[in-house]
């Protein structure tokens, strides 16, 4: 495969990787705040490395701690959306 | 019966399918592997000369160190073309490609790629990661029903 595609997986290479300008990056770096974000389909860039954030999986925000091997992924991945269903158990 | 890497090649075969016994070569790579050796497409296994045999195998068990072939240009070398970019050796490795056959990868190398992938993805407790703990389809398929093969093949261990 080329390098290209493996990065973007299948996406356009003139386009470059789908993200999102978070403009408090530096200082959710810096002071450790989370960022709260319903962007699940940012990719994660290398900046990103060693931020918290709390991706959005449509009813809470779910903390996602961003390490080096995430890097090329999206931040989806991090936030499940489904729940296992389980009987109520009878009192 | 020829074999080559533990892998038995049926004598009666011919060689393109052949090949396709390997885990990691499929009929695209196999048709490619025989143009490399001047096999002929009706060429069967129990025809191959021992020499061929050989060839074959040291190709199969490295095939990074294996040599490329020689790129001939098609024009003679007294043929100008109009410029429209200047034709480096660089620019015409990059017009034909890389050799796609140095980067094969077989058998035990393939699935111990395909382990780590897996094993990536769940280190990282990604979605695709918890999918294959769970042995539930990856890619958003239904599970109300069947789901069989990712039953049967979708762990964090495979081919173990």
């Amino acid at each position: 495969m080329r390098p290209t595609q493996i990065l973007l997986k299948g996406r356009s290479a003139w386009k470059g990787p789908y993200f999102v300008a978070f403009p408090e990056l530096r200082e959710a770096l810096e002071h450790r705040v989370p960022i709260k974000t319903q962007a699940r389909a940012c990719t994660i860039l290398p900046t990103f490395v060693g931020i918290r954030f709390l991706v959005h999986n449509g009813k809470d925000y779910i903390p996602v701690m961003v390490s080096q091997d995430m890097v090329g992924h999206k931040l989806g991945e991090f936030a499940p959306t489904k729940k296992r269903f389980v009987f109520k158990s009878k009192k | 019966m020829v074999y080559v890497l533990g892998v038995n090649l049926p004598d009666r075969q011919v060689v393109k399918f052949a090949l396709t016994q390997f885990y990691g070569i499929g009929h695209a790579t196999a048709e490619r592997i025989c143009a490399r050796f001047q096999m002929h497409r009706t060429c069967r296994v129990r025809d191959l000369t021992p020499l061929q045999v050989t060839a074959l195998a040291s190709f199969l068990s490295s095939p990074k160190d294996s040599i490329s072939p020689a790129r001939y240009p098609t024009a003679t070398p007294d043929f100008v073309p109009i410029p429209r970019r200047a034709h480096t050796a660089r620019n015409r490795e990059q017009a034909a490609g890389p050799d796609r056959l140095k980067e094969l990868k077989l058998e035990a190398e393939l699935k111990t790629e395909i382990r780590d992938n897996i094993a990536h993805q769940k280190m990282i407790g990604s979605y695709v990661g918890r999918r294959h703990a769970m042995s539930l389809p990856v890619r958003g398929q239904n599970t109300q029903n069947n789901a069989k093969t990712a039953r049967k093949l979708n762990r964090v261990e495979r081919y173990r």
